[in-house]
Order: structure tokens, then C-alpha cells, then sequence
């Protein structure tokens, strides 16, 4: 090993420009936890398709991107309104969407018009994910575009805690303001889900079509409509997911794809489809990926792993508990 | 009587199956002298069979065996990639070898590494099956991209050529050996026991071992045999000196889903439906790149060019260009397919053709065992989808 | 032929649905076995036929060992099944349903002997008309008619029929009555499985009684239904109830 090549070394020894501070490690750890929020987010959605419509939707990270985009155009065309409504927009459309497709193209599975319909789910959920995907192509093109953060930080002037309009500074650790305000309206949005589920009469109604669909048939609710509900949520969860990050990462029309492996990797880790527990498992999945990619000793590659480290944990996981994805067969 | 009536039908459906074939073939082979003046076209047409094998051995996995994977690019960019990595004169692995070994070396590796997901994916069933081939595919993908070193990364990496002549005529005619042949290989696989085996696995996999088949066996030379074919199409199009170079977005799964959608749309249980609709529909996209309009149209047009720009269109020479809208379209009628005409658009046509005469004898002889006795007040079990 | 079944016990988390089965079948007879819902029936049916490993004990066939192999070994060495639920290849025609288990057992085999052989089968079973149907467009009765004839193509020295005659309409049940009668003449060994006590009187020659994963009864049906703990356990209930439908 005269001239070992930059592969060997970078593989074997840390780079020395990355020497690996405690505050650097905390800070990765902080990103990963609000991204993670996210993330959840994102996996709640696929969770209650899931365990009401008894499908996964493959075309969940499409919703995510279409989300996205919506705030991207919503900032752009209307600058002179409060940017908060770009997410109520995304909102809207995503579970409009979710709506329309639930009524055409899954309704009629349900009413079992449909010949073998497993898979007849994964195959029709995919051609709405490869015709989402190309729509959004037709419309924006392929470059990338990145919205800018939705709010500035105020101004404050500490020793410990300081601000600037993009930063907050805790110490020497530095969180984005763009991050910050995801991670928060995300956590909105959450609690907003949680009262709706628990506390509403329609949300209990999704769970007990959750739960057992005849019995829940037996009290009065009618289960297709859970159906449609179900989807139209799960598709502006995943929507609004997409709309807090379009202002963190940039955005193309397939980002959809490695989104949606990380719902199923986080659905995987957190207790079959709970909510706690896909809250969890967002996370962990938010803080591996970034320890991850923070202390990959090549960074050039680490972007590249990024996303290869949640879809190998995830290949192990089916591998290892076929049946368990959701603790259900499928 | 009516006996020699059936079987007057009968050779009569096998003569106008056979018919077709023949006239296909002969399209395929005289194809060249329609398009002498535009090469363009017959490059077009190499492509449209490369993907008539991807998709017809696509088929083979998921309309006969019930394999829903969508690690069909990543076999089909793995044996290309290998085949291109062995052929290399410097860097890791160049052994510098001819096309016509690094292809079968390529195929093989390919094969192995089929074998090795086959065996993997045989606990999974159909949704986990899809979502485990989904991630082995962009791990695949990932990984390729990053190691720059090993494979060229996001640039590609450059393949030598087959063939000397740069001229399209052979790349095409070698693509239509290829096709034929593969098509051939899998016909008889189907027809042989391995493709009742197939089918029986494909509709329970515990009634068929209860019945002496090695599911496990059965499951693991479908995935082997498909993926090989895919490889074998992957690497010998890539070494045309008309392509030339491998890309790993060429294993994206937006790929995946256009083959997936042409077999789907041809129809995946049969392969020459899914072959078909492979050839048909890359055509179709390819003629909708630029959609011809007569010059009038086009100058009223000319004025609207900013409109239709902001909306992903474009204007050409020609005509109009769609862009990525042909695939907007595409998709739809993907699911549109799924929707109405589950078992394709093609391969219910084919098979109305070649089982005419069975479905008359068998409704004859329901007639006449009805006068024979009272039939059974006994329902037909539920017949979703119509008589296909 | 000999089938040995030796203690066989089965745990299913803390649930012993198995309580250590042991009988021996040495000769052609049919051989019915009842019990009440949950008694152990079909889960003794698919640890004998390999679909479920048992916790302890062996099976033997033939003095080779088989418990541990797979499903498809274990056909292939003469022992076949069918299922509660009808199980037909629905988008495989009539005659290729036919010719997996005769080519899985035996791959050299004449493909148009085997055509020849399915189709008496066929004819027997009364689906001749059939035979280039798919099967998916028979009737539910139909459909369990040609996976009796199936099962036949595979050649088993012993069979195990889970519930043939339930579900179908009382014409087929009648086909399936004789279909039983040939094959047990034709010197093979059946295990029938059934709710439908007048078959299975009438057919037994030996009556297995299983009840909480135990074979509490083993011997000429006309000494098990006397027996007191069969009695007690089942059949007694069950007469009466005839009796009150009757």
C-alpha cells in the first residue's frame, strides 16, 4: 500500500478538516430531531392509509413533493400574503388529490369490483406516483428550486442566546431558522392531528374502521367513506410534510422517492403503525441520517449515502420480519 | 358435424395466430428497407426492442410467477455495468476484454446476484416483495452514483463497442436476433412444466407444494432466469457503438415504472402482449416528442410560444413538443388500464384469438350436458373481470 | 404404506393446540377423524403434511422420516391433501390444474399419458366438459371436485381430505361420496375429515375422535361412538341435535 488511493484512506481514517467536536455532534443532533418531526409527519400519513385502507401507497412521497411545490408557487405568485397560507394551500391541494384518486381509483377495490386486488393496490398507487411525478416535470421542469424560509428570526442580542434573521445561535451551537420553523409548524400540525383524532368523533370513527371494519359497519359508520377520509389525510400529511421541508432542501419532482423509503423505515422502527411510535421512529431516523451523513469520513460521498442508510435498514427489516412492517399480512 | 366444425376452428385460430407471428417477423426484418432514408428511426426501433425484452421479462417474473419487483433496471444496469467494468483497459477490475466475453460474464454475474435477491425475496409476499426490490434497486442505483472510482458515478461509464460499423442497419438486426431469440427462450420455459409451475405458484403457493412443487425452486429460477434477460438486454444495447455509455440514472425508478407500465399495459400475462405494448409504446412516445402540425397551426402557435413554454411545452421545426406531458399522459392511461382492462389492452385480444375455438367447444358441450340432464342448481363462484 | 405418528405435540405461543397425537396407519383404510371446532384437526393435518413444523414429536412415512421436510417433499413421497377452503390454480385451465401434481411427482412422464389419465379422472368427476375451462369459472362445488381429481394425479399412497363435503350442493356431494369409495378401493389409505357424521359412520372403517389436542378415541367407529368420553365430548351433543332437526 505505497499510494493507497483516496478511497482507502478517506475509508479508514476520519479527514482531518472533520475533526469531531462535541458541539458539532450536538448540533447534528439537534437538525436531526426537528427534520425527524418531519419525518413523522410523513409516516403517520402512511400509517392511518395503512390501517384503514389495508394498502401502502407507494405514491406517498409524490404527495410529499406535490406539497412542496404548492408552497414553492404559492410564495412566488403571492408575495403579498402571509406565507402561512402557502402551507394551508399545500394542505388543501394534497387532500383534494388524495380526495379524487381515493373516490376513482380505490373506491371501486373496496366495493371488491376489482380482480386480484393486491395487486391491483401496489400497481395503480405506483401509476399515480409515476403520473404525479411527470405532471410536476411538465409544469416545473427538472432544475431544482429551493423556497426561501418562510419568517424571519427577531433580532436578539444575548451572550448564550443570540439571533440572526437566518440563525439562532445557542453557544457555539447554530440552528437554521428555515429548519426551525418546519420542525415548529410540523409539531402544529401534529397536535392538530392528535386533538382530531382522539377528541373528534370522526377521528375516533377512523379508529375503530381501524380496528375492526364490521363492527365499526354494525354502529353506523360507513367504512368506504373512512376510506376516502383516511387517504385524503394520510395524502396532506405527507403534503404538509413536503411543504415544511420545500424551505430546507431543494426540490425536484422525484424527492418524493427516497421520502417515501424513510416513512417506511420509521413505520418499521415505531411500534407497527402507532402514533407515539411512528413519532419516535422519525426521530431516530432524523438523528441516524444526519450523524449519518455529518460523520461519513468522505463528505462527498455522505450526501450520496445519505439515503442508502435508511433504505438498507429497511431491506433488513422486511427481510428480517416479513409480515411485521405494520404487524399485519398483507 | 359439428366436431369437424370445431376443428375447422381450430386450425383456423392456430393459422391466423401462427399468420401473425410470421407477418410480425417479417415487419421486423424488412423494417430497415421502409425506413433506409431516416436511421433515426431504426435507432428508435433497437430501443423499442430492448424494451420489449425488459418488459416481456418482466412478464415472466410478475404475470407468471407473481413477482412484483421492481429490481428489474438495477439487474438490467448491473450486467451492464459489470460487462463494462471487466471490458475497461485501467482502473479496478479492467481485465480489458472483448464485448462478446464481458457480456456472458456480466449476464452471469447478474444472474447470481438474482439468485442471491430470489432467494432473499422468498419469504416476502406481494406488497413487502415490491417494497424490498424498490429499495435493493436504489441501493443499487445510490451506490453506483457514488462510487465514482469504481463505475464513472453520475457521468456513466463508457462501454466499448460491439461492433465496428457505426452504421444503425446491424445494431438493429442484432437487436431483432436478440429479441427473437429471448422471446423464443422464454416461450418455451412457459410452455414447459416450469411454466405451469410458474402459474400454479403464482396462484398458491401452498396448494402447489401440497401438489410436489419446489415453491422455493420455482420462485428462485424465475428471478434468476428473468433478471438474466434483463441483463443480457442491458449489456449487449449498451456495447452498441450507437450507445456506447451507462448511466445510473438509467436505474431510476421512474425507469422501473415505464417498464413496468408497457408490460401492464400490453398485458403481463403474456409476453408477447408485453412485448408488444413495449414496442407500441415506445413509438408513441417517441412520435409525440415532437407531434407533426401543418405550418399553419404552427405559426398561430408561434405566437402563443412563451404561454406553451411556461407550461412544459415547446415548439420544434415541425411540430409540437410535449415534453414531459407525453409521460403525464402516459401515466394516466396506466391507470386508466389497471382500472378498466386489468389483464391489458393487448393480451386480451390475443388470447380471444387463440382460444376461439375452446371457448365455442366449451359452451357447446355446457349446451349439451344441460340437455343431458337438470343442471345443478350450483352458482358460478364470483367472476370478477370478464372471460380473460 | 405405513404412516407413524408419533407424539406429536404443538404449541402456538402459550396455547397447546397439540397434546403429544400419536396413531399409525399400516394398511389401505379410511380412516375418519372428528372433533369439535378447535380441536387440533387441521393444524394435525398441515404438521403432517409439513405446512407447520410441531414443537416435538416424529413422523414417519414409509420408515423414512419426514417431519422437517418440506411440503413438496413430502407430496412427492405420497402423501397428498386438500384444503378446507377451495384452493383450485383459478387462472389455470381445468387440464393444466391436472398436470402440476402429475408432472411435480414425475417429470419425465408422458405428457399425453397424463392428458389421457386426467381426462378419466375428468369424466369420472363429471368435469369433462370442462376441461379446457379455466378454473376460476367453476362453480365453488366444481371447483373442489377438480381438486380432488388433482390430488389423484399426484399418486398418493395416502390422503388426507379436510372437509370435502362442506359447502357443496348435495348432487356433488354425492360424486364426491363415490369418489372416496373408488379411491379407497383402488387400495389407498384416506384420512376424511368431516362435520357430516352420516358419511362419516358410513364411510369409517376406523374412527381417530381428537378433542383439545388429544386423541381421546381410536378404533371401529361402532366401539368409539359408545364410548362415554367420545360421548361426552362430542358425538352425544351432536345426535341430538340431529335429532332435533330430524
Amino acid at each position: 500500500m505505497l499510494t493507497p488511493t483516496v478511497w482507502d484512506a478517506s475509508l479508514f481514517h476520519a479527514s482531518p478538516q472533520l475533526a469531531v467536536s462535541g458541539e458539532f455532534v450536538l448540533r447534528l443532533i439537534i437538525d436531526g430531531l426537528m427534520i425527524g418531526i418531519i419525518y413523522a409527519l410523513m409516516a403517520i400519513g402512511l400509517t392511518l392509509i395503512f390501517s384503514v385502507l389495508n394498502i401502502v401507497s407507494f405514491a406517498h412521497g409524490e404527495f410529499y413533493m406535490l406539497g412542496g411545490y404548492i408552497v414553492y408557487f404559492f410564495l412566488q405568485t403571492f408575495e403579498a400574503l402571509p406565507p402561512l397560507l402557502s402551507i394551508v394551500a399545500a394542505a388543501i391541494v394534497t387532500f383534494a388529490v388524495g380526495f379524487l384518486f381515493e373516490r376513482i381509483f380505490l373506491q371501486p377495490m373496496a366495493r371488491g369490483e376489482v380482480e386480484r386486488p393486491n395487486e391491483y393496490a401496489i400497481l395503480v398507487t405506483f401509476g399515480l406516483a409515476f403520473f404525479l411525478q411527470f405532471l410536476m416535470l411538465g409544469l416545473v421542469g427538472p432544475f431544482p428550486k429551493k423556497a426561501h424560509r418562510l419568517f424571519d428570526l427577531p433580532q436578539i442580542e444575548g451572550t448564550f442566546f443570540r439571533t440572526t434573521k437566518a440563525t439562532l445561535f445557542l453557544g457555539d451551537i447554530t440552528i437554521s431558522a428555515g429548519r426551525l420553523f418546519a420542525a415548529l409548524i410540523a409539531l402544529l400540525a401534529l397536535a392538530g392531528l392528535l386533538w382530531f383524532m382522539y377528541r373528534t368523533w370522526t377521528g375516533r370513527a377512523l379508529q375503530a374502521v381501524s380496528q375492526d371494519r364490521n363492527a365499526a359497519a354494525v354502529v353506523g359508520i360507513n367504512p368506504l367513506n373512512m376510506n376516502t377520509l383516511a387517504f385524503s389525510m394520510g395524502a396532506m400529511l405527507a403534503g404538509l410534510a413536503g411543504a415544511v421541508l420545500v424551505t430546507v432542501y431543494s426540490w425536484v419532482p422525484w424527492v418524493g422517492v427516497p421520502a417515501s423509503s424513510k416513512s417506511f423505515v420509521i413505520i418499521v422502527l415505531g411500534g407497527m403503525g402507532s402514533i407515539p411510535g411512528s413519532l419516535l421512529g422519525g426521530l431516530i431516523i432524523g438523528v441516524v441520517e444526519s450523524l449519518g451523513t455529518g460523520l461519513f469520513p468522505d463528505p462527498a460521498r455522505a450526501q450520496a449515502y445519505r439515503d442508502v442508510f435508511g433504505l438498507v435498514i429497511f431491506a433488513l427489516v422486511l427481510l428480517l420480519r416479513p409480515t411485521g412492517l405494520f404487524g399485519r399480512k398483507l | 358435424m359439428r366436431r369437424s366444425a370445431q376443428l375447422n376452428t381450430q386450425y383456423q385460430a392456430r393459422y391466423t395466430l401462427w399468420g401473425l407471428a410470421a407477418l410480425g417477423v417479417l415487419i421486423l426484418l424488412i423494417f430497415p428497407l421502409l425506413f433506409r432514408q431516416q436511421p433515426y428511426w431504426l435507432y428508435i426501433a433497437s430501443q423499442a426492442l430492448f424494451y420489449a425484452i425488459l418488459a416481456s421479462s418482466w412478464a415472466l417474473l410478475a404475470g407468471y410467477n407473481g413477482q412484483f419487483s421492481f429490481a428489474h433496471m438495477a439487474f438490467m444496469g448491473l450486467a451492464t455495468y459489470a460487462s463494462g467494468i471487466l471490458g475497461r483497459e485501467t482502473g479496478f477490475l479492467a481485465f480489458d476484454l472483448s464485448p462478446w466475453v464481458s457480456i456472458p460474464l456480466g449476464v452471469l454475474f447478474t444472474g447470481f446476484v438474482g439468485l442471491v435477491i430470489g432467494y432473499l425475496c422468498l419469504r416476502l409476499r406481494k406488497t413487502y416483495l415490491a417494497l424490498f426490490t424498490i429499495a435493493f434497486a436504489e441501493i443499487t442505483r445510490l451506490v453506483i452514483k457514488a462510487e465514482v472510482k469504481f463505475t464513472g458515478g453520475p457521468n456513466g461509464l463508457p462501454l466499448k463497442p460491439l461492433l465496428e460499423s457505426t452504421s444503425y442497419v446491424p445494431v438493429y438486426y442484432l437487436m431483432v436476433a436478440l429479441f427473437l431469440g429471448t422471446l423464443l427462450a422464454m416461450y418455451v420455459l412457459v410452455r414447459s412444466r416450469y411454466g405451469l409451475y410458474f402459474q400454479a405458484v403464482r396462484e398458491d403457493e401452498d396448494a402447489a407444494a401440497a401438489l410436489g412443487v419446489n415453491v422455493v425452486n420455482t420462485r428462485i429460477l424465475a428471478f434468476v432466469v428473468s433478471s438474466m434477460i434483463a441483463g443480457l438486454a442491458g449489456a449487449v444495447f449498451h456495447h452498441f457503438p450507437t450507445v456506447g455509455l451507462v448511466v445510473p440514472d438509467e436505474m431510476i425508478i421512474g425507469r422501473m415504472s415505464l417498464v413496468l407500465a408497457m408490460a401492464i399495459i400490453g398485458g403481463s400475462n403474456s409476453l408477447i402482449a408485453a412485448a408488444l405494448g413495449a414496442i407500441f409504446i415506445h413509438f408513441s412516445l417517441e412520435w409525440l416528442q415532437e407531434i407533426p402540425l401543418p405550418a399553419a397551426i404552427l405559426r398561430t402557435l408561434e405566437a402563443h410560444r412563451a404561454t406553451l413554454e411556461s407550461l412544459g411545452f415547446g415548439l420544434g421545426e415541425n411540430g409540437l413538443k410535449t415534453n414531459a406531458w407525453r409521460m403525464v399522459g402516459f401515466g394516466m392511461l396506466l391507470m386508466v388500464t389497471l382500472r378498466f382492462r386489468q389483464n391489458g389492452l393487448i393480451a386480451p385480444l390475443l388470447e380471444r384469438l387463440s382460444r376461439r375455438h375452446v371457448i365455442q367447444e366449451i359452451a357447446a358441450r355446457r349446451r349439451a350436458r344441460e340437455e343431458e340432464e337438470i343442471e345443478v342448481s350450483d352458482e358460478p363462484n364470483e367472476q370478477v373481470g370478464g372471460a380473460s | 404404506m405405513k404412516l407413524e405418528v408419533k407424539r406429536i405435540v404443538k404449541n402456538f405461543g402459550g396455547l397447546q393446540a397439540l397434546k403429544g397425537v400419536s396413531f399409525t396407519i399400516d394398511s389401505p383404510q379410511l380412516v375418519g377423524l372428528i372433533g369439535p371446532n378447535g380441536a387440533g384437526k387441521t393444524t394435525l393435518t398441515n404438521i403432517i403434511t409439513g405446512m407447520l413444523a410441531p414443537t416435538s414429536g416424529e413422523i414417519w412415512l414409509n420408515g423414512e422420516r419426514i417431519d422437517g421436510m418440506r411440503p413438496y417433499a413430502i407430496a412427492r413421497r405420497g402423501l397428498g391433501r386438500t384444503f378446507q377452503v377451495t384452493r383450485a390454480f383459478r387462472r389455470l385451465t381445468v387440464m393444466e390444474n391436472m398436470l402440476v401434481p402429475a408432472l411435480a411427482r414425475n417429470p419425465r412422464a408422458d405428457r399425453h399419458a397424463m392428458e389421457q389419465k386426467a381426462r378419466e379422472i375428468l369424466a369420472f368427476l363429471t368435469l369433462d366438459h370442462l376441461t379446457n375451462e379455466y378454473a376460476r369459472s367453476l362453480s365453488g362445488g366444481q371447483q373442489k371436485l377438480l381438486e380432488l381429481g388433482r390430488l389423484l394425479m399426484l399418486d398418493p399412497q395416502i390422503i388426507i381430505l379436510d372437509e370435502p363435503f362442506a359447502g357443496v350442493h348435495p348432487r356433488l356431494q354425492r360424486t364426491i361420496y363415490d369418489y372416496i369409495r373408488r379411491v379407497r378401493e383402488a387400495g389407498k389409505a384416506i384420512i376424511l375429515i368431516s362435520h357430516d357424521m352420516e358419511s362419516i359412520f358410513t364411510l369409517s372403517e376406523r374412527l381417530m375422535v381428537l378433542n383439545f389436542g388429544e386423541l381421546i378415541a381410536d378404533g371401529p367407529p361402532d366401539e368409539v361412538r359408545r364410548m362415554p368420553e367420545v360421548i361426552d365430548a362430542y358425538l352425544g351433543r351432536d345426535e341430538e341435535e340431529e335429532t332435533e332437526h330430524a
